[in-house]
């Protein structure tokens, strides 16, 4: 027996030695070891720091946070030169120039030059990068042919003579501004990328950067690195943080935890109802609107009969209380739905929120809802009538969202019958694309903030109007903004306006929620620029009191 | 014996050669590709799936990575841009490995410390209360038992950091702790069991009447005797490790394998799923086949053939 009680004695004591110690702060931990540090959290490992080829969010708030553009967008969510002195474009707005600003220097020290712009759009519509992103640049001369497989990358619009860029547009884009604040075109230098070959951003030390941070400590895998000020920024001088503590953390509530704890300065609360309600009276949270709408697409190939039919339609949007929708599905995180483009997405001319000003004024009417249903049967000469909504089996709202949606559209329209259908998120992809739905209920997040990375989706023969119908206002509108107006932001945020009209007059489809997070942050911490599409976190002049 | 070896390592590519021709078929099935994004125009998507070999024939396709696995190039991750699967694989297999370790070290040394303590105390208090506790420690999983951890011992009392790895020794000390209760359980029970017959062989009577004290005869002859069925178990509990440690590592940060593995799959990153399932395989053949001559060694009973 003397064994057992000396081996328990023994046990009970590396327990408490190990645990005082540790609790004494003498090792182990991510401790405090500068409280000027700012730490971050991602809820996912980063995958890649590779410019080009990233597609994921949290990656992306690395590669934007290490690397510079020819903008920036700024805290009032306007792009501003960066490491360009001026862009000009044409009067038809086919043709940008960008003069590149003096003296500027990656991160090794080497000159950072025209040339390495136009290698970085190359490289991104190249097939042999297989990036998917290489339709973002869609609309740059033959960007389009060679990510097909059809021309030379030379040939790209985009071309380097002396510290001089320009762009040669095949049609006028609203958003081409945007597009030089985006990580996915930052610069990239030759030379670097073909010696490191296949290891070139697999981690921190095969990267090269040009923004205000490096990256230091990433090798690939490991949950834990960090940014270290970049010296060799061109505006270091504002970058007033030495040092950012990335970790990722993948459970949202140990996340939480730590935030309260002081470990991490920023986590989200908005995974899930349960999180988010535990959490929304601390006097810490913000608002940060997502810019990704939910709307439910209609099958208007005839397919179903009652689908094309507008005054079916219109009961169904009639019978949609967005509002209650909203509470009951997001706990109130997200926003009812005025429109196809979400709020947080971007600003008009006259600084106004753009949902808020396109809204066409979606209600909810049971009554009248009612009576377009029974109108709509009598027209279709039926009594009762049946429709399946498709919807994400992986998506945490989308049980309840169905469950909501069939409970009151059958309550308020007598003769309706809703069935639900559950597939994984690619399934329903497959489904939507091959109009293999009745009812689906569609998620889309902006890749920039302007009106048409919305306003493209439902173009007649548009390849994500999975409901396939033909609006001919809307048409005439969006084709209008993007091109008589593409560089006359009022006159296109009114085309806008007569787009949401039309979709509403027609009820082509349905719009559910705006989907929002809320974080929690730190106080103390000031500076950090919040963006709905494109960078979604950019640290440059974050500090930390 | 080594005629014994070689045919079973026969058998383990053989076997491994039936796992990637299963996956690899069973993969096919699953909806979707690995370029979601419902943005890429037709266009786009076609481009890419030459560029990655998709848009081949599947036979051409399925001969085209038995190819590149016997030359040891198990394809490039579609998530992970540029990075080769062998690479992925080889930077986080030894942190499963070491989490999966110190877990069955810890488990197995704790099982047969409480398993013959139980024996000792047959019926008694102690037999009483460690039966219950095995019993707790078999039938909750490892992930439940990791999330209270959490709750405990991070942010109740916060002795221990509750995410991440290689920072310090701390950090693996509570999911090594919540993947050892299993296999401690386990042991435990086995060890039990096999003490108490033990303690009433006609060896341990003989001992007995040479005058050798208890201890003597626990720790010379009936511990011996009780270790060969732990050994047998340590294959199969090696397996629960491999298993268990993907949801801990999810639990607490750890860029493991089977972190990996688990986001890999709605990904449909093809080429890690299927490097990671041959590997787990061919772990898993490994271990069985380690366990069954560790066997052979320890009682000279069993013959191999």
């Amino acid at each position: 027996m003397d064994t057992w009680k000396k081996v328990a004695i023994g046990a009970a004591a590396v327990v408490v030695v190990v645990g005082g110690t540790r609790a004494a702060g003498l090792w182990g931990g991510s401790g405090s070891s500068n409280n000027k540090n700012l730490s971050f959290q991602l809820p996912t490992p980063i995958q890649t720091l590779d410019i080009s080829k990233n597609t994921d969010t949290y990656s992306g708030t690395i590669i934007g946070n290490s690397g510079a553009n020819l903008m920036r967008v700024d805290k009032k969510g306007d792009a501003q030169p960066e490491l360009a002195k001026s862009v000009k474009h044409s009067k038809d707005g086919l043709t940008y120039t960008v003069v590149l600003k003096d003296n500027l220097k990656w991160s090794d020290g080497s000159k950072l030059t025209a040339k390495d712009f136009v290698y970085s759009w190359q490289r991104i519509v190249d097939p042999k990068t297989a990036s998917q992103y290489a339709y973002l640049a869609s609309g740059v001369q033959n960007a389009d042919k060679i990510a097909g497989g059809k021309g030379d990358v030379d040939t790209l619009g985009v071309t380097a003579k002396g510290n001089t860029i320009t762009f040669n547009l095949e049609r006028p884009l609203p958003q081409f501004e945007y597009l030089l604040t985006f990580s996915n075109f930052m610069p990239q230098k030759e030379s670097f990328v073909n010696k490191e070959g296949k290891k070139y951003a697999t981690t921190a030390a095969t990267s090269l950067y040009s923004g205000p941070y490096k990256v230091e400590g990433w090798n690939g895998t490991n949950n834990k690195f960090k940014l270290v000020k970049n010296d060799n920024y061109w505006d270091a001088k504002n970058v007033k943080t030495k040092q950012v503590d990335v970790q990722v953390v993948q459970k949202p509530d140990t996340a939480v935890q730590l935030y309260k704890q002081g470990k991490i300065d920023r986590v989200s609360i908005a995974n899930t109802p349960e999180l988010y309600n535990a959490n929304k009276n601390n006097k810490d949270v913000v608002k940060a609107p997502e810019a990704t709408a939910a709307y439910l697409q209609y099958n208007q190939t005839g397919k179903n009969k009652f689908l094309s039919n507008a005054k079916i339609r219109e009961a169904l949007n009639l019978a949609t209380n967005r509002k209650e929708l909203t509470n009951q599905v997001t706990s109130g995180i997200s926003t009812a739905a005025t429109g196809l483009a979400p709020e947080g997405l971007a600003k008009t001319t006259s600084g106004e929120d753009l949902a808020k000003y396109v809204a066409p004024g979606y209600k909810f009417d049971a009554t009248a809802a009612k009576k377009a249903f029974e109108e709509g049967l009598k027209e279709l000469g039926e009594t009762k009538a049946t429709f399946t909504i498709t919807s994400d089996a992986d998506s945490p709202a989308a049980k309840s969202t169905l469950d909501y949606l069939q409970g009151s559209w059958e309550k308020a329209l007598p003769g309706l019958k809703i069935n639900q259908k559950f597939v994984p998120f690619s399934q329903r992809i497959k489904d939507s694309q091959s109009q293999n739905f009745d009812i689906v209920v569609s998620l889309w997040g902006g890749d920039y903030p302007e009106g048409s990375t919305y306003y493209d989706i439902f173009k007649s023969g548009a390849s994500n109007n999975n409901g396939q119908f033909k609006n001919e206002a809307y048409n005439t509108a969006v084709k209008e903004a993007e091109s008589t107006n593409a560089l006359n932001p009022s006159a296109r945020d009114k085309n806008y306006k007569d787009a949401e009209a039309a979709l509403l007059k027609d009820n082509n489809f349905n719009p559910l929620y705006f989907r929002s997070g809320y974080s929690l942050q730190n106080p103390d911490v000031s500076g950090i620029i919040l963006n709905t599409t494109g960078l979604n976190q950019d640290w440059k002049s974050a500090v930390k009191k | 014996m080594w005629k014994y070896i070689l045919k079973r390592l026969a058998l383990l590519l053989f076997t491994l050669f039936l796992v990637i021709t299963v996956t690899f078929f069973l993969m096919q099935i699953m909806p979707g590709t690995p370029f979601n994004n419902p943005k890429l125009t037709p266009e786009a998507l076609a481009q890419l799936k030459t560029t990655y070999g998709l848009d081949l024939p599947l036979w051409q396709q399925y001969w085209n990575y038995l190819v590149g696995a016997l030359h040891g190039d198990f394809g490039t991750s579609f998530q992970y841009q540029n990075q080769s699967v062998s690479m992925l694989i080889g930077q986080r297999l030894p942190v499963s490995a070491q989490l999966g370790a110190q877990a069955l070290v810890v488990g197995v040394i704790a099982g047969l410390i409480m398993g013959a303590a139980s024996a000792r105390n047959k019926n008694n208090k102690i037999d009483g209360t460690l039966g219950i506790v095995s019993t707790l420690g078999i039938s909750v999983p490892s992930f439940i038992l990791g999330i209270v951890l959490v709750y405990l011992f991070g942010f109740k009392w916060p002795l221990f950091p509750v995410s991440g790895w290689g920072d310090s020794f701390s950090q693996s000390i509570l999911p090594t702790i919540a993947l050892a209760v299993s296999p401690a359980a386990v042991t435990t029970r086995f060890v039990r069991s096999e003490m108490i017959e033990a303690l009433s062989s006609d060896y341990v009577q003989l001992a007995k009447a040479k005058g050798l004290s208890p201890k003597e005869i626990v720790n010379k002859h009936a511990y011996r005797n009780s270790m060969i069925p732990v050994l047998t178990l340590i294959g199969p509990m090696a397996a629960g490790l491999l298993t268990g440690s993907t949801l801990i590592e999810q639990i607490f940060s750890i860029p493991g394998i089977g972190q990996q593995f688990v986001l890999s799959i709605p990904s449909k990153d093809f080429p890690v799923i299927m490097g990671t399932t041959v590997v787990y395989a061919a772990m898993l053949m490994v271990m069985i086949l380690i366990t069954d001559i560790l066997t052979a060694i320890i009682d000279p009973r069993v013959r191999l053939q």
